[in-house]
């Protein structure tokens, strides 16, 4: 197996800028931050600046972040959290999490449309509606949801710089979709007075606690950079987007691309018709391109993914890419290389 | 009509079955294909978007294609 180069799943290394700043995170955060001494209140000044740093990134007030050492906790705290007497609307290219979250609850799925969209429900004030800034496989952008009359919890676990609607209740973030370190979720509540915490507490804490400080200081860094990043490369990472999918369609052919061409231009999903996903991304891998997949014959375990189904995309022969800012024209002219060559040769005996 | 049995195979080998009966069938010409993968109703929906064919699913594992 050859040695991976180019990265395009969604999980990449930790942003240079964080991982230089974690080591010595994790030297000044060994206190207990409710103790009294020196060490303990100088942590908690650096807490209350990587906050005030995450309010401003994330465009957020800093009193309603709290920091999540398991991130999909939020979908939890986001959903049960507020009150069970309305109706509860959820999109079906929600991620697993939120159906796992809501435990058997009846909820109003919306269906969506080939595009990944849906329609915004008639809903009441003390309804609650579950929605994806930017779907985590497609890119798919959530609709204006400003004239819904209930609560809204927002899962940007797919995309930091995702616009928040005006009427946001609750909102969860991941760590790693900014290249920050794993095992940390961010989650801001501003609804406060009407959520009640799900989960066993003996204060008024809204998260358990426990979060590793180092992770929060090296996240706000890594959030910061990649923001930085990100939009300096805008420009750079849209034309990659339309070039890969004209190089789809006219050099390859018989592709799916899932992903709406107004959808958040760094995230890309497509199947190929007649071939299998799993040869794809272990050929891609032997030729130093790590990709992810989202069908279900990649592994005799996993299903296919519901995103697809739900918006009547083929769910066979399934590639899903993430463009990073560092991703450049040769990555990419590698990467589509590569894939006509495997998907042709998967193709020949057709 | 013709009948293209692919009970027990995975995705995509039924839609590519599919495929290979459709390329020595005529316009107008009637399928059946059988297959129990449970992604094949949702691909051989989709396939028949991409191929401009129709298709509907007579039984769970029965499915009927129209060239």
């Amino acid at each position: 197996m050859g040695s991976v180069t180019a990265i395009f799943t969604a999980e990449n290394h930790i942003h240079p800028a964080a991982e230089a700043i974690l080591s010595e995170s994790i030297a000044q955060g060994w206190s207990d931050l409710t103790k009294l001494h020196h060490p303990s209140r100088r942590l908690a000044q650096l807490l209350s600046e990587a906050r005030t740093s995450f309010a401003t990134s994330l465009r957020v007030p800093s009193e309603t972040i709290h920091f999540l050492g398991e991130s999909t906790l939020g979908f939890h705290l986001g959903i049960n959290g507020f009150p069970k007497d309305g109706d509860l609307f959820i999109p079906s290219t929600s991620r697993q999490e939120v159906f796992a979250a809501i435990a058997g609850r009846p909820a109003k799925e919306l269906p969506v449309d080939i595009n990944g969209r849906w329609d915004l429900p008639d809903g009441q004030r003390e309804d609650l509606l579950v929605l994806q800034s930017v779907n985590l496989e497609t890119g798919a952008i959530a609709p204006n949801v400003a004239t819904f009359p209930g609560r809204v919890f927002v899962d940007a676990t797919a995309d930091p710089l995702s616009r928040l609607p005006e009427n946001w209740s609750a909102t969860l973030w991941d760590s790693t979709s900014w290249q920050g370190p794993r095992g940390l979720g961010v989650f801001a509540l501003r609804d406060h007075a009407n959520w009640k915490n799900p989960l066993p507490h003996i204060d008024q804490r809204v998260v358990p606690g426990g979060v590793n400080p180092a992770l929060v200081i090296a996240s706000a860094i890594a959030l910061e950079a990649s923001t930085a990043d990100r939009r300096a490369s805008i420009i750079n990472i849209e034309e990659f987007n339309s070039y890969i999918r004209s190089y789809l369609a006219t050099e390859i052919g018989d592709v799916d691309i899932a992903s709406p061409v107004n959808g958040a231009a760094h995230l890309l999903s497509f199947s190929f018709l007649y071939v299998q996903a799993e040869q794809i991304v272990n050929g891609m891998e032997q030729r130093g391109f790590a990709i992810d997949s989202g069908s279900a014959c990649i592994s005799a375990n996993i299903e296919a993914s519901h995103v697809l189904a739900a918006m009547g995309r083929l769910t066979h022969g399934n590639i899903r890419i993430h463009l990073y800012p560092s991703t450049t024209r040769d990555d990419v002219e590698g990467l589509l290389k590569n894939l006509k060559d495997l998907v042709l040769e998967q193709r020949k005996s057709l | 009509m013709k009948i293209v049995d692919a009970l027990g195979k995975l995705c995509p080998q039924p839609i590519i079955d599919l495929a290979h009966q459709v390329k020595i069938s005529h316009s107008g010409e009637i399928i059946h294909l059988l297959s129990d993968d449970p992604a094949t109703w949702a691909d051989l929906q989709a396939w028949s978007r991409m191929t401009g064919h129709r298709s509907r699913m007579i039984e769970p594992t029965r499915f009927e294609i129209e060239l």
